[in-house]
C-alpha cells in the first residue's frame, strides 16, 4: 500500500520529468533566452545536435556505465561478504578505491587505444569511476545486518541464498540504494568527459564552448545536465524511500 | 527422544564440549545450565547442527543427525534464541510465517496458523498481525519469538536464553506463560539459561554442565536436595532450601481449617479457639471472610461483628501457589498458618509453617 505521500512524491517528480522533455524539445526557448543573455555571439546552440539529441545521448551513457557499476559492484560487494569471498575484501576495497582516485580521463587515453574512440571507452571510464560508493555501501549494508539475524534465518533452516535474499539484501537495500544513488549523480557530471573522445552527450557543447570560448554553449550543457542530476536523483531517493516506509508504515 | 553421545567439540586447541551424553526424552523441558563457557550453547547449537560437533553423534527420535540435511533438521525444529532475531523489515505474520513458508504452506493453512500462536502467546490478532518488530515491546518481540518457533509445531523446540532479554517482571510472566503453554504443548524442549531460578521454574530436569563436561542431570528437587559435587552444591548456592520449596506446590500441605460459619454462635467460636486461638470465618457460599480470636470475641454478641476482615487476597493463598509463596506470606504477615482459597474463593484449608519446615529439613537430607 503506498502512502499519500509516497504518491505525492511520485506525482511532482512525474510532472517534473514531462516539463524537462518539454523544455529540451523546445529549442526555441532556449535560443531566445540564450540570444537576449548573450547578443554578441553569433550562435548560441551548439549545431552537433539537438539538445534532445545531446541529453539522449547522456542519459544512454550514464545508463550503460551505470547499469554495468550496480551489475557488477553489488554483486561483486555481496560476494566478499560470504564465507567464500570474505578474503578478497581488502583487494576489492582497494581497487574499487583505486579506480575512484585513477582520473576517469587517463582510464580514456590509456582505453582509447585498446577499445577506439566513443561509447565504449566512455563507459569503461565512467564504470570504473562509480564502482567505488556501489561497491562500498553494499558492502556496509550487509554489514549492518546482525549476525543474531543471520543466526535466526540459518536456525529456522534457511539456506544461505535463502537468506540472503531474504534477509540481508531487504534489511541492506537502503543502504545500497543509497550508494547507488550517489555513484549515478556522479556519474551524470563524470560522462561530459565523453565528449572529449567523440562519444557525445552533453559534453559536446560544454567543451566546444570552451575550445570557441561561447559561454551560450557551455550553459546549453550545464544546466540540463544540472537538471538531469535533480530529477535522477529525486527518482533514486523515492525508491530508497519506498524500502524505507515499508519498515516504517 | 534427543540423545548425544560422546559429543566433542573442540575450536583449536580448546575444548568446548567434552564428551558430552545427554538423553532428553519426549515431552520433557531439559534446562542446560552452568557457568559462562561451560559450553551449554555450543551444545545447543549442534543439536541443529549450526555447529557441527568434532566428534560424537546426536539422534533424533534414534536417526543420526549427521544424516539429514541440515536445512531439513532446522525446520523441523524449533528455534528461539535470547535477541529474538525478528526479521525487522518483515511484519509480525511475515515472521512467524517463515518456516511454514519454507515448508511449503498454503497461504490460507499459515494465516489461520498464525492467529492461533497469537491467542497462545495471548496478543491480540488484529492488533499485532501487521506491526514491525520495532513497534513491539521487549516483551512482545519474544512472545512473537516464541510463536515463530512454534509456527510449524515442531516436536521440538531450542532455545537460547528465550527471557533474558527482558526485565524481571516481564521474565516472570514469559516464564509463567512459557509454563502454561508447555502444560498443553508437551514440546520437547531444551532450553539454556545462566538463571538458576528460570531453570528450577521450567525444567523437569537440569543438566548442569561445567568446562564441557555435564557435572549432573537430574530432576530439580534432587539436584537442590543432592548435589552431585562441590561444584554443583556451590552453583545451586546457600539458598537452595527456599529454591526447593519454590519447586512444591502446596496442595500436599493444605491441612483441614477449623472454621465457624460468620452467622454461627460465639460460644461455639470461642469453644473452637480454645484449642487453636484462632479461627476461619466463612459465608454461606464457605468464602472466606476473616478470621476470629478470643480477644475479637470477648463481649462480642456475634461473629459477625467480631470478625477481623483483612483483604483476602493478602491473608490467603491460592491452591496453585507455592510453598516458597506459602512461607513468604507466612514471614510477611507474622503468621504460623494461612489460609488457602479455591478458583471460587472458598476455603480449602491451611497451610502450617510447621509442615513447612518438615518439607525444608527433608530436603536438607
Amino acid at each position: 500500500m503506498m502512502r499519500t505521500g509516497q504518491a505525492r512524491r511520485w506525482l511532482v517528480l512525474g510532472i517534473l520529468v514531462a516539463a524537462f522533455i518539454v523544455l529540451i524539445t523546445n529549442e526555441q526557448w532556449w535560443e531566445a533566452v540564450f540570444r537576449s543573455l548573450f547578443p554578441e555571439e553569433s550562435r548560441v546552440l551548439h549545431p552537433r545536435a539537438s539538445l534532445f539529441v545531446l541529453v539522449g545521448e547522456h542519459v544512454l551513457l550514464v545508463l550503460y556505465s551505470s547499469s554495468l557499476t550496480v551489475l557488477i559492484g553489488v554483486p561483486l560487494g555481496i560476494w566478499v561478504t560470504r564465507p567464500g569471498g570474505r578474503s578478497f575484501l581488502p583487494i576489492v576495497s582497494d581497487l574499487t578505491s583505486f579506480g575512484q582516485t585513477f582520473p576517469p580521463v587517463a582510464v580514456l587515453a590509456l582505453a582509447v587505444p585498446m577499445l577506439g574512440f566513443g561509447l565504449q571507452p566512455t563507459v569503461l571510464a565512467l564504470f570504473l569511476y562509480g564502482l567505488l560508493p556501489v561497491v562500498r555501501n553494499t558492502i556496509a549494508g550487509i554489514g549492518t545486518v546482525s549476525p543474531d539475524l543471520v543466526d535466526a534465518a540459518h536456525g529456522m533452516g534457511m539456506t544461505r541464498a535463502r537468506t540472503l535474499v531474504r534477509v540481508e539484501i531487504p534489511i541492506a537495500a537502503s543502504v545500497i540504494l543509497a550508494g547507488v544513488r550517489i555513484s549515478v549523480v556522479i556519474n551524470i557530471g563524470t560522462a561530459m568527459i565523453g565528449a572529449v573522445i567523440g562519444a557525445g552527450g552533453l559534453g559536446s557543447p560544454i567543451i566546444a564552448g570552451l575550445v570557441q570560448d561561447n559561454l551560450a554553449y557551455i550553459l546549453e550543457g550545464a544546466v540540463p545536465a544540472a537538471i538531469l542530476s535533480i530529477l535522477v536523483d529525486q527518482f533514486l531517493g523515492n525508491i530508497e524511500r519506498n524500502f524505507f516506509h515499508e519498515m516504517d508504515r | 527422544m534427543i540423545r548425544l553421545e560422546q559429543v566433542i567439540k573442540l575450536y583449536g586447541e580448546t575444548t568446548a564440549v567434552d564428551g558430552l551424553s545427554l538423553e532428553v526424552t519426549r515431552g520433557e523441558v531439559c534446562v542446560l545450565i552452568g557457568p559462562s563457557g561451560c559450553g551449554k550453547t555450543t551444545t545447543l547449537r549442534m543439536v541443529n547442527r549450526l555447529i557441527e560437533p568434532t566428534s560424537g553423534s546426536i539422534f533424533i527420535d534414534g536417526e543420526d543427525t549427521s544424516r539429514i540435511r541440515s536445512e531439513k533438521l532446522r525446520q523441523s525444529i524449533g528455534y528461539a534464541i535470547q535477541s529474538v532475531g525478528l526479521f525487522p523489515h518483515m511484519t509480525v505474520a511475515a515472521n512467524i510465517a517463515v518456516v511454514p513458508e519454507l515448508l511449503h504452506w498454503e497461504k490460507q493453512s499459515i494465516a489461520t496458523r498464525t492467529e492461533e500462536l497469537l491467542g497462545l502467546v495471548g496478543l491480540p490478532y488484529a492488533e499485532y498481525v501487521g506491526k514491525f518488530p520495532h513497534q513491539l515491546s521487549g516483551g512482545e518481540a519474544q512472545r512473537i519469538g516464541v510463536a515463530r518457533a512454534l509456527a510449524a509445531d515442531p516436536p521440538m523446540l531450542l532455545m537460547d536464553e528465550p527471557f533474558g532479554a527482558v526485565d524481571p517482571l516481564t521474565r516472570e510472566r514469559l516464564q509463567a506463560q512459557f509454563v502454561r503453554i508447555q502444560q498443553d504443548l508437551r514440546k520437547t524442549v531444551i532450553l539454556v539459561t545462566h538463571d538458576l531460578d528460570e531453570a528450577i521454574r521450567l525444567a523437569d530436569r537440569i543438566a548442569i554442565m561445567e568446562a564441557g563436561r555435564l557435572v549432573q542431570h537430574d530432576t530439580p528437587e534432587t539436584i537442590l536436595s543432592r548435589p552431585a559435587n562441590k561444584f554443583v552444591h556451590d552453583f545451586v548456592g546457600t539458598d537452595r532450601a527456599l529454591k526447593r520449596l519454590s519447586r512444591i506446590g502446596i496442595t500436599d500441605f493444605v491441612k483441614p481449617a477449623v472454621f465457624v460459619h460468620v452467622d454461627g454462635s460465639v460460644e461455639a467460636a470461642i469453644l473452637a479457639c480454645s484449642e487453636c486461638s484462632w479461627v476461619w470465618v466463612v459465608d454461606d457460599a464457605n468464602r472466606l471472610v476473616g478470621w476470629v480470636d478470643r480477644n475479637s470475641l470477648s463481649g462480642a454478641s456475634s461473629v459477625r461483628d467480631s470478625v477481623v476482615r483483612g483483604d483476602t487476597e493478602e491473608i490467603a493463598l491460592a491452591n496453585t501457589a507455592t510453598l516458597r509463596e506459602a512461607l513468604s506470606r507466612m514471614l510477611g504477615q507474622g503468621l504460623r498458618s494461612i489460609p488457602v482459597i479455591d478458583e471460587g474463593w472458598r476455603l480449602a484449608g491451611q497451610v502450617e509453617l510447621g509442615d513447612i519446615e518438615t518439607a525444608t529439613s527433608e530436603a536438607r537430607d
